[in-house]
């Protein structure tokens, strides 16, 4: 074969293997596992970026109920079933729980990342509060920047500005379907520790998450889409950390122990 | 795999985890369109790249405090050495660069730390009362920096840095270079070279003393002495036998630098070569508001500046000092503060400046017109008796302190009338007393109490509008003239003029004239960079008058406080045996045509090209094309230090000034010491490698726009470029050759007299460094710890280029213990209060010390502790004397309002009425908020930030020309036409457009050098950010475009029409008019 007529996507990141099936045998290989959670990653970023046709689609499907299920832990699933929501309905809810108002914004890698508030930080940030809050674009925010950076990874989801949240998601996303497209070349081992090592300090900025949760549940009590959505997505990365943490190579020259 | 199926914890199966997300891929699979992620470029060893949570201690010994220089600001600094990073040809990388936490200039708005602080403590944060970085707002371990100034680091570490001296190759301007040693360089500049054809400062050098040639031209007219004895007696000395006054030859050996003036330009310059010609940027500058304010005040006053912290309302009228007019990072805090603490400020610009953005009121005069805006408000203010009839009445000093008035005004002195300059009557003109009377030289006024015409100093009361006859002499009051010259017009007219709604003139002159003395106005290049820029500063300088600000607080400020730099315990600019400069100068400054020579021999007026009779010889734009004339003379040789001089790029015009250049006929020896290659200095036949600011010796002054004093000190830090010299070094070595007075042994006298050698730069500046040690209370002596620490950052930043016995030889013993306190600071700087070291250990930082402080240095009770003190006028006598050079009319004593004219009288821009222009939008330019001259365009950092110089333009005026935001458009100025980016805001007067100066560089890397016959490209683009830079007011990070980037501003502007060489000139202040071009847009 000639290079001319080379078509395979192999050398090339801009042919996702999102768009084939996944492997359905009995005993997954890697690569169905990484394209896996890649998925369900990218439907978590869909959501988070107030992608309302796509959320209603997968609850057309049973996508998220399907995933719920499996986990032992108890999640509401009613409100993830059915054809009760329209990308309309969703959206009006999104943009009451996530949106807000007026002309400022949250930095893609900022506010969620905040860690426990210091009682004693004071800063002249309006949208600090000791003892209340963490620090915007303080130190969580520069460790994803970080991470951001060291993948060449830009937020660029959606049409505006992207949600900080969805770009986390959006980000291990990419580093799963990364993982997956490395696996399937046989390439260099060191380069699919490298994106092993980044899914596992990146999961590792989880801290919010939990908080997160429980914010989310206690405003969105009527329907509770998004709070289901939430606790899926909590459960889900702590069972991915688990994941993570077992593919994650012993230390090396060339990772941290 | 099978053994990992099963996570113990969560129970569930990859299989199934698998299956069950089977059906989210086409749900989700639109969602990955703009993701990237590329780990080809993943750091894959074991270090966290990026990832700055690691850093090494470092203390007092990689620290040197010195002057930034990437502005003509000139803040304290302290340099944030790299340990043990010496490792390049360069002495030391630059970790960071910050403000220097012992100066009151850039810790605001907080107080400096103690200057008897230790270094080591300061380096680390650790005064106390300093604050705590981890707790605190703020902590004094580092002050105030702009972006600008961290960019510093690109500046020194530049990699299109020129490294060995270059001569050129090929004509001038061909681009191409060779290197040469300096032994070749210093002889081929001495001794001229045959290969360029250029001759050396040995041939060109002549001088013959003032008084021997006058002596002698005196004995020719009398007939004592033969023409042609004294024709061979000056042959090889005078310009020109016909024309002694022209003065010596050395006056054909220019220099063209910005700074370092007291060595260079006094000492070097004008005493050791015996050239009168030194010439720094003031002609390109706010030359014509320096000279308005000085001819506004009897004692040294250039610059107007409000006592922010106390003021109640502010004029900003024509600056932005939240970007630059000498102190971004100390003004913008204290005016940003001062708004909080409720002043009011209203800023006057044709454009929304940063500084517009904060104003109460935004004023957005039509540009030249600032005069008429000015008298408007004047007339206002006196109609409606809002001046301040005690001040203006008191005639002197003494009348003035009792009414507790530091300064007074000339407006009841009176006025000679009849004579031709209009003099002010003294007491003996009019007879009132005898001419050996200790009144004699006093002014005459009319005494309120008794209508009798007295001395001012006998006189408490004066009348204010007053014509009078005495003994057949009639006289009026300055006042009457003043007033008589703001009656000429209503308000209404000169809103019409000044575009400004006659309400809002009205508004503006009664809150001026509202908070007592707590008013005052800030202005600088906006009203003055015109042909009538003079008479702008004058109208508005004289505004103060009327109110009495001066010396108040939170009035108008002077606090030019320093601390001796050339005397005390050296006499820095004195030179043994010197020369003493004579001749008219170049530039014509400070001479009357129709007392040369030259007017005989040209037939009177006009005059071939401007004078400038009443303004110092720095009218920097005139330099080329009288060169090209031989006007007054022809220039021999040129050396330029283009770093702060790059007049290609800075001259309104400029772009007429490479053809010059290139001429040999012209100029046959041109001399550049730079850093790099730049616009002007590319065109010379040798480039010598100059050290940045951060490698040399310098002392800036501090614009009065303090409160308290101080004197900075630059030092170097690092060696980037070994065999770069210092100019002076160069100029040393130059003049040790030819044997000229001022270097080399016995060159400076102490204060016992006896004198030390000059054999290099760090001679002089330690020596400055001892005077201000001295000056006042001396310093205290450097402890044995500081010693080392001073000897440790040093050696950290110099390696091998520092010389501690060298240095310390540079003084006594005695004085080098506070030579090292002085440096170890980068300067000496006032503390606000006395015992403020305990009263900070207690009180901390966040504390205004100056302001509270029963013994503040600042202030005097209600006045400022460093004063004006002197008589202010409405009514200049030294304007009258200078007379146009093409019409012969006098100028005006008053403030006035003028058009904008040619030098043949054309008219640029009407502004006593409205005309009509082939081009109908006017185009004016300002200083960039992310650049500090054309030569930080290096700095990719700094291009990151704003990548060109887009086009401001009016909405109405896009409009109507189909033009929308970030449009490509072409700018016809007439003789040029260039491409820019349009900018459409409503933020810009309409009719009025504007742009950035700064861009559409050639030189340093925008265009492709060669070195010895290997060319090194153009700088394409740099940059690290993936954001996108595309549209004006998108204020993300982009990608740096190449150095060429944007368009130059100053060669769209229009040339004189009689000149036809350079652009036009305000003759009775001297600046190049750089507001007055007209053009169009159009789309691209």
């Amino acid at each position: 074969m000639s290079e001319n007529t080379d078509t395979s996507p192999s050398d090339s990141i801009s042919v996702s293997p999102l768009t084939d099936d996944p492997e359905s045998s009995d005993s997954p290989d890697e690569v169905a596992m990484a394209t896996a959670r890649a998925r369900l990653y990218g439907l978590l970023a869909a959501a988070f970026d107030g992608e309302t046709e796509t959320i209603a689609t997968a609850f057309e499907r049973g996508t998220f109920a399907a995933v719920a299920d499996l986990f032992p832990i108890a999640i509401e699933t009613t409100a993830l079933r059915g054809d009760d929501y329209d990308a309309d309905s969703l959206a009006i809810g999104y943009d009451n729980l996530f949106v807000v108002p007026g002309s400022h914004y949250v930095p893609p890698f900022a506010s969620a990342h905040a860690t426990d508030p210091g009682e004693e930080f004071e800063s002249d940030s309006r949208y600090h509060t000791a003892g209340e809050a963490g620090e915007l674009l303080g130190d969580p925010a520069a460790d994803m920047a970080q991470l951001y950076d060291v993948a060449a990874f830009s937020p660029e989801r959606g049409d505006d500005i992207p949600d900080h949240i969805a770009a986390y998601f959006e980000f291990m996303r990419a580093l799963c379907e990364r993982e997956a497209a490395l696996l399937g070349d046989g390439e260099s081992k060191e380069t699919l520790d490298a994106v092993r090592e980044l899914q596992s300090l990146t999961l590792s900025q989880l801290g919010w998450i939990d908080r997160f949760e429980e914010a989310v549940a206690s405003h969105d009590t009527v329907e509770g889409v998004f709070a289901a959505i939430t606790r899926l997505a909590r459960t889900f990365t702590a069972w991915d950390t688990e994941i993570v943490t077992q593919t994650d190579p012993q230390p090396s020259e060339t990772t941290h122990s | 795999m099978s053994s990992k199926d099963t996570d113990d914890r969560a129970e569930i199966s990859r299989r199934d985890f698998v299956k069950a997300v089977g059906g989210i891929g086409l749900v989700a699979a639109g969602s990955n369109a703009a993701i990237e992620l590329d780990v080809d470029d993943l750091w894959t060893d074991d270090e966290h790249h990026y990832v700055g949570d690691e850093y090494g201690e470092y203390d007092a010994s990689d620290v040197i405090h010195t002057t930034c220089g990437q502005c003509n600001t000139f803040c304290p600094v302290k340099v944030q050495l790299a340990d043990g990073s010496g490792t390049g040809e360069y002495s030391s990388l630059v970790r960071k660069l910050a403000g220097n936490p012992y100066s009151f200039l850039n810790t605001q708005p907080f107080s400096q730390v103690p200057y008897g602080s230790d270094p080591e403590d300061v380096a680390m944060g650790d005064v106390e009362g300093s604050g705590d970085v981890d707790k605190d707002r703020w902590s004094l371990s580092g002050g105030r920096i702009c972006l600008k100034g961290q960019a510093g680091i690109q500046t020194a570490f530049d990699s299109y840095r020129v490294r060995q001296p270059m001569k050129r190759v090929g004509p001038r301007g061909s681009g191409e270079w060779k290197t040469v040693s300096w032994e070749q360089a210093v002889e081929d500049i001495i001794q001229g070279d045959d290969d360029l054809g250029h001759p050396g400062l040995a041939d060109l050098w002549g001088y013959a003393p003032e008084e021997a040639v006058m002596s002698d031209w005196d004995a020719v007219q009398s007939g004592e002495m033969a023409r042609a004895e004294f024709d061979e007696k000056y042959a090889d000395d005078l310009i020109d036998t016909d024309h002694p006054d022209l003065g010596p030859k050395s006056n054909q050996i220019v220099d063209v630098g910005g700074f370092r003036r007291n060595f260079i330009r006094n000492r070097l310059w004008h005493q050791g070569l015996g050239s009168i010609n030194s010439i720094h940027h003031a002609g390109t500058c706010g030359f014509s508001s320096v000279m308005g304010n000085v001819r506004s005040h009897d004692a040294p006053k250039k610059r107007q500046y409000p006592d922010i912290e106390n003021c109640e309302y502010l004029i900003v009228w024509g600056t932005n000092p939240m970007v630059a007019n000498k102190g971004p990072t100390w003004l913008a805090p204290k005016l940003t503060n001062a708004i909080e603490d409720g002043l009011r400020m209203d800023v006057v610009d044709p454009r929304l400046s940063k500084t517009g953005e904060k104003a109460d009121t935004w004023v957005p005069v039509e540009p030249g017109a600032d005069g008429a805006l000015a008298l408007g408000m004047a007339r206002w203010i006196i109609e409606n008796d809002r001046h301040d009839l005690d001040y203006l009445q008191n005639p002197s000093q003494s009348a003035a302190n009792d009414d507790d008035e530091p300064t007074w005004s000339d407006a009841n002195h009176l006025v000679l009338v009849d004579e031709p300059a209009g003099p002010k009557a003294r007491a003996s003109d009019l007879g009132l007393v005898s001419e050996d009377a200790a009144t004699a030289e006093d002014f005459a006024v009319i005494d309120a109490a008794t209508g009798e015409v007295r001395p001012a100093s006998e006189v408490e009361t004066a009348v204010l509008d007053g014509d009078v006859t005495v003994d057949g002499v009639t006289v009026q009051t300055v006042w009457h003239q003043y007033r008589e010259r703001v009656f000429e017009h209503t308000v209404e007219e000169y809103a019409e003029m000044a575009g400004v709604p006659a309400d809002q003139i009205a508004e503006i002159a009664d809150e001026f004239t509202s908070h007592g003395k707590r008013a005052a106005i800030m202005a600088y290049r906006g009203p003055a960079k015109h042909t009538n820029g003079f008479y702008n500063t004058r109208a508005i300088a004289t505004l103060q008058h009327l109110i009495g600000n001066y010396d108040w607080k939170g009035g108008q400020i002077t606090p030019d406080a320093g601390y001796d730099t050339m005397s005390g315990r050296y006499e820095l600019g004195s030179v043994p045996d010197g020369h003493s400069p004579w001749g008219i100068p170049l530039l014509r400054g400070g001479v009357n045509y129709e007392d040369t020579s030259l007017f005989d021999r040209d037939d009177g007026y006009p005059a071939k090209r401007p004078w400038f009779p009443v303004a110092p010889p720095q009218a920097t734009q005139e330099l080329y094309g009288s060169a090209t004339d031989e006007y007054p003379y022809g220039v021999e040789a040129l050396f330029i230090r283009p770093y702060s001089n790059n007049h290609v790029m800075a001259v309104a015009g400029g772009d007429e000034i490479p053809a010059i250049l290139q001429d040999t006929d012209t100029i046959p020896l041109i001399v550049a010491s730079d850093t790099v290659i730049g616009e002007t200095s590319q065109y010379a036949d040798y480039i010598l490698p100059e050290p940045t600011y951060l490698e040399r010796w310098e002392n800036f002054g501090t614009y009065p726009n303090k409160r308290l004093a101080d004197e900075k000190i630059s030092q170097p830090a690092v060696s980037v470029v070994p065999n770069a010299r210092p100019f002076e070094d160069v100029l040393i070595e130059l003049w040790s050759e030819l044997d000229f007075p001022g270097v080399g042994e016995d060159a400076i006298p102490d204060a016992n007299g006896d004198l030390w050698p000059l054999e290099q730069a760090e001679d002089f500046y330690l020596k400055l460094a001892a005077n201000i040690a001295y000056d006042r209370d001396p310093v205290e002596d450097a402890s044995e710890d500081e010693l080392r620490v001073f000897r440790e950052s040093h050696e950290n930043g110099l390696g091998e280029q520092f010389d501690l016995a060298r240095w310390q030889a540079a003084v006594t013993d005695q004085e080098w213990a506070k030579v090292v306190t002085i440096l170890n600071r980068g300067g000496r700087f006032e503390e606000p209060t006395a015992g403020y070291d305990e009263a900070f250990a207690e009180q901390g930082h966040d504390y205004d010390y100056a302001e509270r402080g029963e013994d503040s240095n600042a202030y005097d009770g209600e006045h400022m502790r460093y004063k004006l003190e002197s008589r202010v006028d409405f009514y200049s006598e030294v304007v009258p004397n200078g007379k146009h050079s093409f019409t012969g009319e006098r100028f005006d004593p008053l403030p006035k309002v003028d058009d904008i004219e040619h030098y043949d009288g054309t008219v640029q821009a009407a502004v006593t009425e409205s005309g009509e222009q082939e081009r109908p939008l006017r185009l004016i330019n300002w200083k960039p908020r992310t650049q500090g001259m054309h030569r930080t365009q290096n700095s990719p950092w700094l291009r990151e930030t704003r990548p060109e110089n887009p086009v401001w333009i009016n909405t109405r005026d896009a409009e109507d020309r189909g033009i929308e935001n970030g449009d490509e458009i072409a700018i016809d100025a007439g003789r040029e036409t260039v491409d820019a980016v349009a900018m459409v805001t409503g933020g810009i007067r309409p009719g009025v457009v504007g742009a950035m100066w700064g861009w559409g560089r050639t030189g340093d890397g925008a265009t492709a050098e060669t070195i010895d016959g290997e060319t090194r490209p153009s700088v394409e683009a740099d940059g690290h950010s993936s954001y996108q830079f595309d549209e004006p007011m998108v204020e993300e990070a982009g990608y740096a475009k190449g150095r060429d980037a944007g368009f130059a501003i100053n060669h769209i502007q229009p040339l004189d029409e009689q000149l036809g060489d350079t652009g036009l000139s305000d003759l009775v202040g001297g600046s190049n008019a750089q507001y007055d071009a007209f053009v169009d847009v159009e789309r691209r």
